[in-house]
């Protein structure tokens, strides 16, 4: 068993704060995906779960072992580096071999361990070349060796996909996924790509300014973000927010502002009572926005197309309602809409997010 | 390509090309070699010199008489060569020492941040900043006063200090070069802060090592001005017994150039072993 827990973990630096009063608990071989801007101190948390960073208050726990005072090499983790950190005076296989060596291993169980671990990555053939004879994805491929190698309780990625091209990182990305069915470990993975966080974790962190935002698995994320910052990092293209004016009318409420009048019923978003008379923020998914007029629990906005963006499979729109754009995405790819044409878009009312203006919190 | 064009466009590219075909080549290869023959002549003559009988040396360009006396007669002094012996010992243990403190102390300043760093660092500077004269009056009574004036550790100790200050920068730099994730890689696998230093950094800078270790023994075993004041009869330094052979009977310009010339044989190894590792330490 090695879950790793967090208590109430702080970290500073001077007067800065690098992660406030973090408490989680990832259960054993679950992958748990830290996702932020950066800055927002998701690497930080990593290195401290590492050992690489003290921390300033709090514990953390591997295998319900508190690890706070142990050195890095005692505390039975490995990591993937973003650059991928390989000894570039060493071969590959002395590169796999190197943590196994350090535990004083015997040699024939090294060499077993080595080779099987060259197998499950497919970089058997490369094992005498030197890290700087290989390609980027080779080169991460030996990174990931160098961590199933020594079977530890914990793997730690930090940001391992964002030096390859958007391809190779799209087939990293399944091979991570790949090899997480066939050894399966409590993984911590950061990263700054939705994209990544959506496809790899269990569970998703989102953390902004050192702050933990929400936490939860990707769909409950994509429909219920509990913030106006985790509706518009996660998903894409980004959600669109507009702000709109509440106020009372009998049986619901009425949003508006300049080119915007929406109607919605009382029983369905009784939250909005409490903000009656001030303002909201509405935020619209662009695939879930349709062409075409409104139908029964839908509400509709209309405006004017000033851009088409041409996918193949879909065109996304840029269309002007009132002072803003909105993006509008899923649009038929063979559908000629030129700049200026006015449209009605509609939206289903469950899609429909509302947020404090002012605190940008949800409003449910 | 029209004909016209081709006969206009070599003309407008290079105003060398335009004096002659093959000008800019030609005029390259006369600079090359111009310089170095600025070089390569000193040495020549310095070689010529040598192999010339006493009453020669004057009119080294007139007359065939061509000698290896000189050699026989430096090498026949004791004190010469005890002074080869010196020069190549305290120039080796010198590299050694030196590149041994350096490549902690650049490290440190490359990989720390704190009160000892930076107390290091502002040492370092104000060492740089005083002029390398200044300093030599002052040692000369420090090492009297500890006892160890005109012994290897007189020597020693002062070029290592020179030696630190000087490439304690450059050796900072081959470390800023190289990335710290490899040693956080290296903890993570087993390794504490000094096995990953010893094992995964310090290999890593074996390239910018050699570079320096090349520079540091060609500039401890020409050094001339510490070797002067800080030593006298009992550790003779090739350099200073040089300087000898102008005395006040005269200036046997044929012994020293003799002495010269020996001097250069282990630096032009170390220099011919060593040219590439500096220029690619020094690239990284």
């Amino acid at each position: 068993m090695a879950e790793v827990i967090l208590t109430n973990v702080r970290k500073t630096y001077g007067a800065v704060v690098a992660v406030e009063d973090l408490s989680l608990s990832i259960a054993d071989h679950e992958f748990v995906v830290f996702v932020g801007p950066s800055g927002c101190g998701k690497s930080t948390t990593l290195r401290m779960i590492a050992g690489l960073e003290d921390t300033t208050r709090g514990t953390i726990s591997i295998g319900s072992r508190v690890v706070n005072g142990l050195q890095p090499k005692d505390r039975d983790i490995a990591m993937v580096f973003q650059n991928y950190a390989l000894y570039q005076h060493m071969s590959v296989y002395d590169n796999l071999a190197f943590g196994l060596r350090n535990r004083r291993v015997p040699a024939a169980q090294i060499d077993a361990a080595v080779r099987h671990a060259a197998r499950t990555l497919s970089i058997e053939t490369l094992l005498e070349r030197r890290p700087r004879q290989l390609s980027g994805g080779q080169q991460q491929r030996v990174a990931l060796g160098r961590c199933i190698v020594r079977n530890p309780k914990v793997f730690l990625f930090d940001e391992p996909l964002s030096n390859l091209d958007a391809q190779l990182r799209g087939q990293m990305r399944l091979e991570i996924k790949e090899l997480r069915q066939r050894v399966p470990t409590t993984s911590v993975f950061v990263t700054h790509d939705q994209v990544e966080a959506m496809t790899l974790g269990d569970r998703i962190v989102v953390m902004k300014d050192g702050l933990m935002q929400q936490v939860g698995s990707p769909l409950e994320l994509y429909r219920r973000p509990v913030n106006r910052f985790v509706a518009s990092f996660i998903g894409s293209p980004a959600m669109n927010f507009f702000d709109v004016h509440v106020t009372a009318v009998p049986m619901g409420f009425r949003l508006s502002a300049d080119g915007i009048d929406l109607e919605l019923p009382q029983r369905r978003f009784a939250g909005l009572g409490a903000h009656a008379g001030r303002a909201v923020t509405i935020g619209v998914r662009p695939q879930h926005l349709r062409l075409g007029c409104t139908q029964v629990d839908q509400v509709g906005l209309s405006g004017q197309v000033m851009v088409t963006e041409q996918l193949g499979d879909e065109q996304v729109l840029a269309v002007r309602v009132g002072a803003g754009d909105i993006r509008v995405a899923g649009i038929d790819p063979e559908l000629s809409l030129p700049t200026g044409t006015r449209i009605n878009v509609a939206v289903p009312m469950d899609n429909l997010h509302l947020f404090d203006a002012a605190s940008g919190v949800a409003i449910r | 390509m029209s004909t016209i064009e081709a006969i206009q466009a070599p003309r407008s590219r290079y105003f060398f090309e335009a004096l002659a075909p093959g000008g800019r080549r030609a005029f390259f290869l006369l600079g090359t070699v111009a310089t170095c023959l600025l070089f390569a002549f000193p040495v020549f003559w310095l070689v010529l010199t040598s192999l010339r009988p006493g009453y020669a040396v004057y009119y080294v360009h007139r007359g065939s008489d061509f000698t290896l006396d000189n050699f026989r007669e430096v090498l026949s002094q004791e004190i010469v060569l005890k002074a080869l012996w010196n020069s190549f010992a305290i120039a080796t243990l010198a590299t050694v020492l030196s590149l041994g403190v350096t490549a902690t102390s650049g490290y440190m300043l490359s990989r720390f941040r704190g009160t000892i760093p930076t107390a290091w660092f502002g040492a370092i500077y104000v060492f740089r900043c005083v002029p390398y004269v200044s300093w030599v009056l002052p040692l000369y009574f420090v090492t009297r006063a500890m006892g160890i004036f005109d012994t290897y550790w007189g020597l020693l100790l002062p070029h290592v200090a020179v030696h630190i200050c000087f490439f304690s920068w450059i050796m900072k730099g081959f470390f800023d070069g190289i990335d710290p994730s490899m040693e956080y890689a290296a903890m993570i696998d087993g390794c504490s802060r000094w096995g990953a230093f010893l094992r995964v950094a310090l290999p890593a800078a074996v390239p910018g090592l050699t570079a320096l270790a090349v520079l540091c023994w060609l500039y401890t075993w020409n050094e001339f001005l510490f070797a002067l004041i800080l030593t006298a009869q009992n550790t003779p330094i090739l350099t200073v017994v040089m300087a000898q052979f102008v005395h006040e009977l005269g200036m046997e310009w044929h012994l020293m150039s003799a002495t010269a010339v020996l001097a250069l044989g282990p630096a032009l190894i170390v220099t011919i072993f060593g040219q590439k590792y500096v220029i690619r330490g020094l690239k990284i």
